[in-house]
């Protein structure tokens, strides 16, 4: 029988294909229904928040820091509760990240501030002495793309039933509702609402005046998403 | 044609040669800086402010790794696979109009693919996954590349005069189908530009953008599953198969035991898969996922010694050969590092271990030992050994390779040395307290305190990346100005000038 | 039945079967020594050691289309 699949390349890639499917099978498939499910007060991703999120994901912050809070006491005390399963019920891709270069961010709405982010992200080092991170200048001369978020809202809004426009239930027993525009010019005006609360917060001059012009520079809709991290 | 012998026809080998020695040193460049970009942060913005977005650590990390992984290392396996299928099977491209273009094609896409993937990065167009950024468009031209592959592997397969297959074929049918079925289900993603289609309005948002098919846990289980087994399929079952070819063949010596590697294959097969979840500890998985994968990374151990005792117990009676000559030094050394990080992984999937060395440089380290010393050793020996064949040329010099040998051996020490410490350093850091049970340390002190093990590792990388540079230097001698060889010379150990 | 419960038997029988298999494969290796064609399993290493285009193959395709 063995000396058969051995000369029959056919056969024998089926059995090799069969052996390494194995584990996928057992392993994964059947968890999926049971992992996806939110846990009550975490909401999905307004559309600045996720232009955001895309910001974060062009500049590959989740190569240097996780998002994933391991249940030991050292982890919870210096970033807040352990994570649950259901918290990322929204994130499309998931960012644990593997390496921490840098801290943690799976709860920094928490425990940073607009302004923290603003200074940190124009100077690292201006803000934590010895900080081996980067400027990130451009991000507030680029612009953040909310057509593309806009379009990745309603994809996942039509394929995966996120609940935009639709009461989720918060943990003090009320319910909110994250509002997803109707059109592209009410997304876009949906989108400014809250990056001009966000630059109210900031001192640099040129993104407060982009954002009173209706533009949205990447800085703002980053902090957006920073500090909706909790 | 009657009066020509037939001869084995090694066009692509050759092409694909060429794709790894440049795809390597972009890789390796690009690790350099990284690296001296962690221990000297000013040096993120070593082109000016204005350009500053593109030499930055973040953007260029992605690059580093895929230039690596789908470009040094494919096109390695690609390279070996021309050469050795060809071999190993008696039978040659020459004979077969049809796969000659078959495999011309895949070189040309895969090239066309690496280009994209180098623009694509670096403009920050990527879905984040670790060894899977790509996003759909790139996704679909990888897939057809790997078709191609796989049209070659069974083509040449189909017209073969050797009846039964050798053992590196076993790896490399393997190493396709891995790589296909993991490729395809981590990248399930549906392109944005359907949803915003929706709504009736024409398509807008960037068309290339797409969302996962799998949210959170989920994501990050079929994305570790996909993760570690790319390295299964990507960085040991073909460098598997090119050693089982090479070192028997330059060393004159017949496998230690035939039956042995039989019996390995298909203990790696089974158990690879299951490891994956090692990566997750601790996270928001369920927890006998995470037992799981522990407990079959420890498995892992047997089926991977097996292979790596086979291939030093090959050397059995003929170990002078390895003082003698730096092309079987690169193999058995290479091997040596395939024990050694196959042994390191399953200590840090330990939970305990884990706990400590999750998200620190030690996991940085475990993967550079296995690639630096065991890949890149393995893949620059095959090309050490094809480049006489294919070029019908003495290898240009014997001593560069000795003194690229010991270089690129330090290179590696110097780095798996300090990632260690580093990685211990910061995790204990991480989780020390004081007497009252408050926090020992703040983050910046764990960061500030690696500063010497960045700078060693910086070093350790450059000295790697300038014995490749010496290897690419002799192959292009030996390709331009190395004697000419006689096919009686080429029987086992290559011929090398002074 | 849950799941969970079918994951496990799934899980239980296919191992213990792979494992049957396996060292079956180990028994079948070592006692029979060499394959139905009559090769000694280790003479395939002759396959990369011997792998001109015009050496003999071990076992040679043509030898066998009859069959």
């Amino acid at each position: 029988m063995f000396h058969w699949l051995e000369k029959h390349p056919f056969f024998f890639a089926v059995a090799v294909f069969l052996v390494i499917a194995f584990a996928g099978l057992i392993e994964i498939l059947p968890n999926f229904a049971q992992a996806s499910r939110p846990v009550i007060g975490t909401a999905p991703y307004s559309t600045l928040e996720l232009a955001g999120r895309h910001v974060y994901i062009k500049n590959s912050c989740n190569a240097c820091h996780s998002q994933l809070v391991r249940p030991f006491k050292s982890e919870t005390d210096r970033y807040g509760h352990y994570s649950l399963s259901g918290e990322y019920a929204y994130d499309r891709p998931f960012l644990w990240g593997s390496k921490r270069t840098g801290p943690d961010l799976m709860r920094v709405g928490n425990y940073r501030t607009t302004d923290w982010h603003e200074n940190h992200m124009k100077s690292p080092t201006s803000v934590v002495p010895g900080s081996i991170m980067p400027a990130y200048a451009w991000m507030f001369t680029n612009k953040a793309d909310i057509e593309t978020a806009y379009a990745e809202q309603l994809t996942v809004a039509q394929f995966f039933s996120v609940p935009y426009n639709k009461p989720v239930p918060m943990k003090d027993g009320s319910t909110m509702e994250v509002k997803m525009g109707a059109d592209l010019a009410e997304a876009n005006k949906l989108a400014l609402e809250q990056a001009s609360l966000i630059a109210a917060d900031m001192k640099d001059q040129d993104v407060k005046d982009a954002v009173a012009n209706g533009q949205i520079p990447e800085i703002v809709a980053l902090i957006a998403y920073m500090n909706s991290l909790k | 044609m009657e009066n020509r012998p037939l001869e084995y026809d090694y066009t692509v080998a050759k092409m694909f040669m060429l794709t790894t020695i440049l795809t390597g040193i972009v890789g390796m460049l690009i690790g350099v800086i990284l690296a001296f970009e962690l221990a000297f942060p000013e040096l993120n913005t070593i082109l000016g402010q204005g350009l500053a977005e593109y030499t930055n650590f973040s953007r260029l990390r992605p690059l580093h790794t895929d230039a690596v992984i789908f470009g040094f290392t494919l096109s390695g396996v690609f390279a070996t696979w021309y050469y050795v299928g060809q071999r190993v099977l008696k039978v040659s491209m020459a004979e077969s109009g049809f796969l000659m273009f078959i495999g011309k094609l895949h070189f040309i896409l895969y090239v066309v693919g690496v280009a994209a993937v180098i623009f694509s990065l670096l403009a920050g167009v990527t879905t984040s996954k670790e060894y899977a950024e790509f996003e759909w468009p790139i996704d679909i031209a990888i897939v057809v590349v790997w078709v191609l592959f796989g049209i070659s592997i069974f083509g040449l397969i189909g017209i073969r005069r050797e009846k039964s297959l050798y053992i590196s074929v076993w790896y490399y049918i393997a190493t396709f189908l891995g790589i296909a079925m993991l490729y395809l289900f981590n990248n399930m993603e549906i392109p944005t530009i359907l949803g915003a289609n929706g709504i009736g309005e024409a398509g807008f948002g960037n068309w290339w953008h797409s969302v996962s098919m799998y949210a959170g846990t989920n994501d990050a289980l079929v994305q570790w599953w996909y993760g570690h087994n790319a390295v299964a399929f990507g960085f040991t079952v073909p460098i598997v198969a090119m050693i089982y070819y090479f070192l028997p063949k330059e060393s004159g010596q017949a496998i230690y035991s035939y039956k042995l590697s039989l019996l390995s294959f298909w203990g790696l097969m089974f158990v690879y898969l299951w490891a994956g979840g090692h990566h997750l500890l601790f996270s928001t998985v369920p927890d006998w996922m995470q037992t799981m994968g522990s407990i079959f990374s420890i498995i892992l151990i047997l089926p991977s010694w097996g292979s790596a005792i086979n291939m030093l117990l090959t050397m059995k009676g003929e170990w002078q050969q390895v003082a003698a000559s730096p092309l079987i030094k690169f193999m058995v050394l290479g091997s040596t590092f395939y024990m050694f990080s196959t042994l390191e992984g399953p200590i840090q999937a330990i939970k305990s271990v884990n706990a400590i060395a999750h998200f620190t440089d030690w996991i940085v380290g475990h993967v550079h030992d296995g690639v630096l010393g065991w890949v890149g050793f393995m893949i620059m020996a095959a090309l050490y050994h094809m480049s006489p064949r294919v070029f019908k040329k003495e290898i240009y010099s014997k001593s560069l390779m000795a003194a690229q040998f010991w270089i690129q051996t330090l290179g590696v020490v110097l780095y798996f040395t300090s990632m260690w410490i580093a990685g211990i350093t910061q995790g204990m850091m991480w989780r020390a307290h004081d007497e009252f049970g408050n926090l020992a340390y703040s983050f910046i002190d764990t960061v500030t305190v690696l500063h010497p093990y960045y700078t060693i590792r910086g070093v350790g990388g450059l000295l790697y990346l300038v014995g490749f540079l010496m290897f690419a230097y002799n192959i292009y001698k030996t390709m331009t100005s190395g004697r000419r060889v006689e096919e009686s010379e080429l029987q086992s150990a290559s011929p090398m000038g002074a | 039945m849950d799941i969970a419960e079918l994951q496990a038997y799934g899980f239980f029988t296919l191992t213990a079967l792979m494992v049957v298999v396996l060292y079956g494969y180990i028994y079948h290796l070592y006692t029979k020594k060499k394959d139905a064609d009559g090769h000694d399993y280790e003479d395939y290493s002759n396959i990369a050691l011997k792998d001109d285009i015009s050496d003999t193959p071990v076992s040679a395709i043509s030898e066998h289309k009859e069959k």
